[in-house]
């Protein structure tokens, strides 16, 4: 069924202080499509995840997650559909990579129950997909960001959510690490929905793009579509020239540096 | 302990709670045969003196000693788990400052009561958390860590309080109240335990319930509420548990210091920071620790007793500056 819609939103605007921080904004995403919202600092990229995940009451319009408006689901119930895995460098550094992949189970366990050994197979299985078998036991404080993120992804995999929310998932990663977590993401059974400034990145690794400007979507549609040159030009403030990228055929952005304006 | 595995060194701290017991049950000014000792608990002891001393005078004070350090310690733990700052202290929220201007006032306005010393230091050490949790809420702060400004703020308002009233009474009185701000455990009896235990236990069991939530919120808000953990009500539930349980301390016991602050971190090194093994390992090692300070206070002068407060506090400097070392090196 690939064009199930995952998440729906109608209308959805927040408000802060008398200003749109984000205008109402409508859009669907289908099952095992990949959403990367761009746009510059301050355009509402994270004010639209924040509101996507329910962590913030939007002024109106709602959230559709499969076909039921957030606000019925319970916290559990929703914490089963769908994850976030947020930008701060968190400091919860003292944990060991396991601790923290098994808080993915906290959804689906009474308060009472011990993880089982099904638990620890499942641990095992997802700690082989973000390739981190031989670290599970090493303190968060050891891992490079690149494993530190990988391991968080696994946190999302244990909670077994099909709809993950990433907030510029590949902030302070090298190009390697990058290309890897994103590579990773896009290999399992996932939705997502993830902010970028990496423009590139997000043309090679999005099936769409939702460009924000000032509370405002300025594009919607696939990065053809929305990375054409006049249009990041007047967003970004930057001229900016668009070609292709010889390896996969996406859009490529180069912009001009300073004195060449 | 490095070379131990996680169950052994459990294991050892058990033993060592175990063996502490013992040891400081027959620690005093007056020393007991292993024999003798042996007998009080079987029932053929023959002298009431020996009799007494164990089971009126040592036994109470060494539970006492043994849970207001567990409490101490499993609410600095908390406190420190929930607001991701290492340096979070049972003393930071104005717990210990309120109790001990409901002390004073008390003594200095009911010293008739007996009764109403714990409680007016319980009241005070609530009445202190109410006005940092009033504080916070009125200024819509987010992060634990503008409690513990809050915290702060409240303690030297309480301190100061109670300096102005014990420098406007009679001098004897500020005898009376240094104890509440020193810590002993010289008044310990049966009757505080019904009053601190079921505090800690009720503690210890939801700390041990939501470890999952707490662990969620060691890692982040956002990450927690992602989970589905409802973190303020969380929050605020345990940052009242702490309260109640530490006021219920420090009403019997006193401002014993640097318990909860030190020990939280002394269990880290050793077990690791996921909530369970924290939080039960704090409870372990406090109330040993604490139990070693006591029998300290009570032998290391000859003719007095030390404030548990001035050993705490001798041991919490040294401990922090080993860390600082360590760290450095």
């Amino acid at each position: 069924m690939p064009t199930e819609t995952v998440l729906g939103c109608q209308l959805l605007s927040f408000c802060w202080q008398g200003d749109w921080t984000l205008a109402p904004l409508s859009f669907e995403l289908r099952a095992g499509e990949r959403l990367g919202v761009i746009g510059p600092n301050g355009a509402g990229k994270s004010t639209l995840l924040k509101l996507l995940a329910g962590l913030c009451q939007p002024s109106s319009g709602s959230v559709l997650l499969q076909g039921k408006p957030l606000t019925q689901y319970s916290r559990t119930e929703k914490a089963r559909q769908l994850a976030l895995l947020s930008q701060e460098n968190e400091q919860a550094q003292a944990m060991t990579v396991a601790e923290l992949m098994l808080l993915g189970l906290l959804p689906h366990k009474k308060l009472w129950q011990a993880n089982s050994q099904a638990d620890l197979n499942l641990l095992k299985q997802c700690l082989v997909q973000v390739g981190l078998s031989h670290k599970q036991h090493q303190l968060l404080s050891s891992l490079s960001g690149g494993e530190l993120q990988r391991a968080q992804l696994g946190r999302v995999l244990m909670q077994g959510a099909t709809l993950i929310l990433l907030d510029e998932p590949t902030n302070h990663l090298d190009i390697q690490y990058q290309h890897q977590l994103l590579q990773l993401i896009a290999s399992l059974p996932l939705s997502l929905i993830a902010s970028f400034h990496d423009l590139n990145l997000a043309a090679s690794y999005c099936d769409r793009l939702l460009l924000l400007h000032q509370g405002k979507v300025m594009a919607l549609g696939t990065p053809q579509q929305v990375l054409t040159a006049p249009l990041i030009s007047t967003v970004f403030g930057r001229p900016c020239l668009v070609d292709e990228n010889p390896f996969d055929g996406k859009p490529r952005l180069t912009f001009a540096p300073g004195d060449c304006v | 302990m490095k070379s131990f595995a996680l169950p052994q060194r459990w294991l050892l701290l058990f033993l060592l709670a175990l063996g502490s017991f013992l040891f400081c049950l027959n620690t005093g000014s007056v020393s007991l045969q292993w024999q003798e000792l042996w007998w009080c608990f079987t029932g053929e002891c023959t002298d009431p003196m020996q009799w007494q001393l164990i089971w009126q005078l040592r036994l109470p004070r060494l539970l006492l000693g043994f849970v207001a350090g567990a409490g101490l310690a499993l609410s600095g733990a908390l406190l420190q788990h929930l607001s991701r700052n290492p340096l979070a202290d049972p003393y930071l929220f104005g717990v210990i400052a309120g109790a001990g201007l409901g002390a004073t006032v008390a003594s200095l306005y009911f010293p008739a009561l007996l009764i109403a010393l714990p409680l007016a230091a319980f009241v005070g050490a609530l009445l202190a958390i109410a006005l940092v949790l009033v504080l916070a809420l009125l200024a819509r702060w987010q992060q634990l860590d503008h409690f513990i400004l809050a915290g702060v703020a409240v303690s030297f308002l309480f301190s100061a309080a109670t300096a102005l009233l014990l420098y406007q009474h009679d001098p004897f009185a500020a005898n009376r109240v240094m104890f509440w701000l020193m810590g002993s455990l010289s008044r310990a009896s049966y009757q505080p335990l019904w009053f601190i235990l079921p505090c800690l236990l009720l503690c210890l069991l939801l700390a041990v319930l939501f470890r999952r939530q707490l662990d969620a919120m060691l890692w982040s808000d956002q990450t927690a509420l992602s989970l589905g953990v409802p973190v303020q009500p969380l929050r605020l539930l345990f940052l009242l548990l702490t309260a109640a349980l530490t006021a219920s301390i420090v009403a019997y016991c006193g401002g014993i210091g640097f318990v909860g602050l030190m020990v939280p971190h002394l269990v880290r090194m050793l077990l690791g920071s996921q909530a369970l093994s924290l939080f039960v390992g704090s409870c372990l090692c406090g109330g040993i620790f604490l139990i070693w300070v006591d029998a300290g206070a009570r032998t290391l002068m000859p003719s007095q007793e030390l404030p548990l407060g001035v050993i705490t506090s001798a041991c919490g400097s040294l401990f922090f500056l080993l860390l600082l070392s360590r760290r450095r090196g």
